[in-house]
């Protein structure tokens, strides 16, 4: 696995910092998605100083709990102060633990129960459709959110009216093995009628160029990921870490890691 | 109610292009003329109702006024979240239309019974909820709320009352003011048969075709009097009730399931809700009123 870019870096860290500041988590799910994240920031049109310009693609975090991440990146881009990072998840902070599009600069669709977010992304799509727009909707769903029916749903519809704006980011970081596993994300697409491609969800210009390339229907991009990616101990115990915020004497040892990652 | 229902957006979609209307897999053939005219404005999107939804919300979030709708149970009970979350706690305004009240698809059994859904939906923070009566009032309560940006909820019944009477959104309208100790209050299309029930007796009668926001002060005018709902689903009772100090009976559904067949008139006959057994909680409140 190659070393993680500076962005993925310094991300990560205030994801560290600010669960260990807040004492909130779901960290391993919030690094799987880092670099589909920053793919997506960097290919869409956004404007942070007008975070609700007219003609600004959109993108939906459906996998909703990886809010911590959604939220270090958005500080990256401009939206945020990274210093507000650590107010996550407190009595009248904007930054929940799931993130309000009513509080948050940049945050398009509240999330949270999974399955919805993607559902929201086929309406705007079909809404940039009908309205002649050139925007284009991204939405980020994770393997374990698509045990829901109604993701299903939204990729038949969506596929249904040849919704070529609309790109599902597919975080395949095999958070289910301890359940209902989708073990082969990329043929259930397919068959699904989605212009597919699987790439490294880690290599932020793999993932570039599998946004920026031609599509004729519902782009689908399958990013093999690893829970927790940037930190061995987060990696290689998700169940123990999945909503866990490090301690005092946790969080030098996982920076550590990151620095070497 | 339906075909108004069809007839009320059309007509909208003519004026306005930001109407658009989903389908869940009916009423498509009564919409055929609709969408010949407007193509891109009417998508028969399939049956997904959860999906249904929330493509309205986000159909709403690009800008358009959606209209979806479907089969009663289906749109409402089944997608409580969706309606909770990517509509009321969004922000997203979209109007969900449902056909087959209570017991209109009596035939098909429980399955397709729907009587939850006034009082689920009127638990929602932000959500609008209409119990249209007839097509005139479905078409007035749709013009007028319809572009408001908030989640509105219109119930459609195949068997609407024959009454005129004036329309407006959250008003509710006294119908008889005897000056009596009983007010008998009622909601949407049972309203021919509370009516009929009430003939020649001395009650009040209010009708209702809004359950949320509920009119606070209609019902405030008759706090002396002893009310009895009457109701042919849950919601309009419990509206009532949120006014503090009133004291206040129900005649209406049974905690079991009505499964019969038949007709909606079999099965309001089985369990009081027609004229004759609404007249007969009413004599009954009546006899028990000092």
């Amino acid at each position: 696995m190659a070393r993680l870019t500076q962005a993925g870096r310094q991300i990560r860290k205030n994801i560290l910092e600010a669960s260990r500041a807040s004492g909130h988590g779901h960290i391993p799910t919030s690094f799987s998605i880092i670099e589909m994240l920053c793919a997506v920031y960097e290919t869409m049109r956004h404007d942070p100083k007008n975070p609700s310009c007219p003609d600004r693609d959109i993108f939906i975090l459906s996998k909703g709990h990886a809010a911590l991440g959604y939220y270090a990146t958005l500080s990256h881009y401009g939206y945020l102060p990274a210093e507000e990072l650590k107010t996550f998840g407190a009595f009248e902070s904007r930054l929940g633990c799931h993130a309000d599009r009513l509080k948050v600069p940049g945050v398009e669709v509240s999330t949270g129960s999974l399955g919805h977010g993607i559902a929201v992304a086929v309406g705007l799509a079909l809404a940039s459709k009908i309205a002649g727009r050139s925007q284009r909707i991204f939405t980020l769903v994770g393997d374990g959110e698509s045990n829901e029916g109604s993701v299903w749903e939204s990729v038949m519809v969506a596929v249904n009216l040849r919704l070529d704006n609309l790109t599902i980011l597919f975080d395949a970081n095999n958070s289910q093995i301890r359940s209902l596993q989708i073990s082969n994300p990329a043929d259930r697409f397919r068959a699904f009628g989605c212009d597919t491609v699987e790439v490294n969800g880690h290599d932020t210009g793999e993932l570039k160029k599998a946004l920026l390339s031609p599509n004729t229907n519902v782009r689908a991009v399958i990013g093999r990921t690893v829970k927790g990616h940037g930190c061995r101990t987060l990696s290689e115990n998700i169940f123990e870490w999945h909503r866990k915020s490090p301690s005092a004497e946790e969080l030098p040892l996982l920076l550590a890691e990151l620095e070497a990652a | 109610m339906r075909k108004q229902f069809k007839d009320t957006t059309l007509d909208l979609a003519t004026k306005d292009d930001k109407v658009v209307v989903i389908l869940g897999d009916i009423s498509h053939f009564l919409f055929m003329q609709f969408q010949e005219r407007f193509p891109d404005r009417v998508y028969n999107m399939g049956i997904c109702e959860n999906a249904l939804i929330s493509v309205s919300a986000g159909l709403s979030a690009g800008g358009f006024r959606p209209f979806v709708h479907t089969i009663n149970p289906f749109l409402t009970e089944r997608c409580v979240e969706q309606i909770k979350l990517d509509l009321c706690y969004n922000r997203f305004g979209a109007n969900i239309v449902t056909t087959g009240a209570s017991f209109d698809y009596a035939w098909d059994g429980a399955t397709h019974h729907c009587f939850t859904d006034l009082a689920i939906l009127r638990l929602l923070p932000g959500m609008e909820v209409t119990h249209p009566g007839n097509r005139r009032e479905l078409d007035t309560l749709i013009r007028s709320q319809y572009a408001n940006g908030n989640p509105t909820y219109y119930r459609l019944s195949d068997h609407g009352h024959e009454l005129e009477i004036p329309v407006e959104f959250g008003k509710a309208n006294i119908l008889i003011d005897a000056g009596a100790d009983v007010t008998v209050m009622t909601s949407g299309p049972i309203l021919s048969n509370v009516a009929k029930a009430c003939e020649g007796l001395p009650v009040n009668l209010v009708y209702f075709n809004t359950i949320k926001p509920i009119d606070v002060e209609t019902i405030g005018r008759f706090r002396t009097t002893r009310i009895l709902v009457v109701e042919d689903a849950f919601g309009l009772h419990d509206a009532v009730c949120s006014v503090p100090d009133l004291r206040v009976s129900r005649h209406g559904l049974p905690d079991r399931f009505c499964a019969f067949y038949g007709t909606v008139h079999d099965i309001r006959r089985k369990i009081g809700l027609d004229a004759e057994g609404i007249r007969a909680a009413v004599r009954e409140r009546l006899a028990n009123t000092p």
